[in-house]
């Protein structure tokens, strides 16, 4: 599938309305969002001046490579948390309702545990990119602040995969809706 | 153990999980992070992941698929496939399974503003299906045309598969566009060719017992679309000395005056013209051709008094939940591909192929099956993502008379047509799905009837391209 996730309107399946989880993530999201637009407007802008000008924004794509990076693990958790990851359930099609809540619960605390491990290491670079004072090329702009942002939203996508392995297992087991 | 072998495991353990509900992304950063640790070592693998998970995703090139991703998401909202697809009907409404090509058509506009199957799918699932019930079209005809329509959302470039192949074999994205847009053409041709002979032998799919009517009926418009041909060919040869600024001003002038003559269509002629004719003529590269895309989306939108903030706002979730499910997996391609570059296999397997004697074109039309057959019960950016590292070198070592670059685009169109085939094919087709979903009255079974004769003339532009690789690549050399 070139993409994802159905369409707006088909997502919104919750039977208990838009949960907690979501509504924090999709503001984070959002927050994402508006940062690729500025981006897709400061590079216009850049075409533009270079078109007419021959004037363009110097260094503008080394803006777009952090903004990029961060609007991404923004948008990450808010993907999670309306379980949009590209799943196949052609093989456990034979298990009970539950059985499958538990796999999927499974799988979100492995996932959780690797975003805990990307943190970690995202945090680890960030200390790095820190002490050595790195910088990008053109704009020299510092490198660690666009690591740490990362690091922090790679955190929060380990919180909402642990928060949404706990809804699972406490819908379920309350034996509520399948 | 060798490399070879342990890569083959590696294989093996992410189908496991995949099969047991694992996301597929994750499926492939797991086993690609035990594969890494295994062949060099744990520690290795920590430091590999400090600033790789940044920088993969700091990565210039890929700001394009959220961009072009909301630029969809912002067309879906702004009435513009409505629109299109009116002004399709106008054309062709009136003769024997006229609204299935009319739904062709505006797909095929439709197609070169937005870069992705699923959102186009869903948005002529709104814009068009309820139109074609009513007029008492087939059920399982008039969701499989639309299902097969929103196809051409990846086949027209913009087209975010390409965008990814683009990526993973590091090859030229403005040039893999180009190479798209003639089998893009050809895909529409034969989709209307199709729906004529269905309708042929069956009338009953596409009954004409009332005459359509659409307002406001401005006519006859074909004469004007001739005469802007016309224009454009004039100013495009009154360039000559410069091909790229000839084509760019001869698409300027088309498309003044079909704007001129069918206003309502005038905003999607607008955006296709600034994003493909600006990658096109050199103004600009799609990379920052997806920004320019979607900033003038959102102007055009606002400025038609089409959008509402809670429109945009819902334009950036969208983009925000289909681009996260698209890193991660490409996130987890990455881990997995460096862990393959680590046992060799690609290379092997490139050297053992290459030097086996084998046709090159048997050992193509081989990957090529094994995609569709994968690409039935697959997803088909993870099957790519997963495929790509090792078919890639076995493809650029075989010998098809052409250079690698050349090889690498045509190969990179044949992927993206096998690709379009499994987002419709039984028994997973994502397409299919997602009409389904806009379609509740009709049974799923009857969408992928719809789709069979659809997927015969895939097959047939499939050979067609494999057969004559100038189909592709000719738009390429005039271009460059």
């Amino acid at each position: 599938m070139s993409e994802p996730a159905l369409p707006v309107e088909a997502g919104g399946q919750n039977a208990l309305g838009i949960n907690s989880i979501e509504r924090v993530t999709s503001k984070i999201a959002v927050i994402g969002g508006l940062l690729a637009l500025a981006v897709a407007i400061l590079v216009t802008t850049s075409v533009l001046m270079r078109w007419l000008f021959n004037a363009p924004i110097d260094g503008d794509f080394e803006f777009v490579k952090i903004a990029t990076a961060i609007a991404i693990f923004a948008y990450l958790p808010y993907t999670q948390a309306r379980r949009g990851n590209i799943v196949v359930d052609t093989f456990t099609g034979w298990l009970s309702p539950r059985g499958n809540a538990v796999l999927d619960a499974f799988w979100d605390i492995v996932y959780a545990l690797s975003a805990v491990f990307c943190t970690y290491a995202l945090y680890t670079g960030t200390m790095e990119a820190m002490r050595s004072g790195e910088t990008t090329m053109q704009r020299q702009l510092l490198v660690w602040p666009g690591i740490g942002i990362c690091a922090i939203l790679c955190g929060v996508l380990a919180l909402t995969a642990f928060i949404s392995a706990r809804n699972l297992l406490s819908s379920h087991a309350k034996g509520s809706r399948s | 153990m060798s490399g070879t072998m342990v890569a083959l495991l590696g294989f093996a353990a992410m189908l496991l999980l995949i099969a047991a509900r694992a996301p597929i992304g994750l499926s492939m950063l797991l086993v690609g992070a035990a594969g890494y640790s295994y062949l060099s070592s744990g520690v290795a693998f920590f430091s590999y992941m400090k600033t790789n998970s940044y920088h993969q995703f700091a990565n210039y090139t890929l700001s394009v698929i959220p961009l072009f991703i909301l630029m969809g998401a912002l067309a879906e909202r702004a009435g513009i496939a409505g629109a299109l697809f009116k002004a399709a009907e106008r054309a062709f409404g009136n003769r024997r399974g006229g609204l299935a090509m009319a739904v062709i058509g505006a797909c095929t506009a439709f197609g070169a503003i937005c870069g992705s199957s699923v959102a186009t799918t869903a948005t002529f699932g709104r814009a068009a299906l309820p139109e074609m019930l009513k007029y008492r079209y087939d059920g399982g005809f008039a969701t499989g045309t639309i299902a097969v329509g929103g196809t051409l959302g990846i086949l027209i470039p913009p087209s975010v598969i390409l965008v990814v192949y683009a990526i993973t074999t590091e090859q030229n994205i403005a040039k893999l566009f180009q190479a798209a847009l003639i089998p893009g053409l050809l895909a529409a041709a034969f989709y209307c060719i199709t729906i004529a002979v269905v309708v042929r032998r069956n009338p009953d799919l596409a009954p004409l017992n009332e005459k359509i009517q659409v307002e406001p009926a401005q006519q006859p418009i074909w004469p004007k679309y001739l005469a802007a041909g016309i224009v454009a060919l004039v100013a495009f040869g009154f360039f000559k000395g410069s091909l790229s600024g000839g084509l760019a001003l001869g698409l300027v002038a088309m498309a003044a005056l079909i704007a001129f003559i069918d206003v309502t269509v005038m905003p999607a002629i607008l955006i296709a013209l600034v994003v493909v004719g600006g990658i096109y003529g050199g103004i600009f590269t799609p990379t920052e051709g997806a920004a320019v895309g979607a900033i003038t989306m959102l102007v055009v939108a606002l400025a038609g008094g089409k959008l509402g903030l809670s429109d945009i706002k819902e334009a950036l979730l969208q983009t925000a939940e289909t681009s996260g499910m698209i890193f991660i997996i490409l996130l987890g391609a990455e881990v997995f591909g460096a862990f393959l570059s680590l046992s060799r296999l690609p290379t092997t397997a490139a050297d053992m192929i290459g030097g086996s004697g084998l046709s090159p074109y048997l050992v193509l039309i081989g990957m090529l099956a094994f995609y569709i057959l994968l690409g039935a019960v697959m997803d088909e950016l993870a099957m790519i993502l997963i495929t790509l590292p090792v078919f890639f070198p076995v493809v650029q070592a075989l010998d098809f008379g052409m250079s690698p670059d050349d090889v690498a685009i045509w190969f990179g169109i044949l992927v993206l047509i096998v690709v379009g085939i499994g987002l419709t094919a039984p028994p997973i087709g994502l397409n299919v799905f997602v009409i389904s979903a806009v379609a509740r009255s009709v049974p799923i079974a009857a969408t992928y009837r719809g789709v069979l004769p659809f997927l015969m003339a895939d097959i047939l532009r499939l050979v067609l391209v494999l057969a004559i690789p100038g189909t592709a690549l000719w738009l390429v050399r005039v271009l460059n």
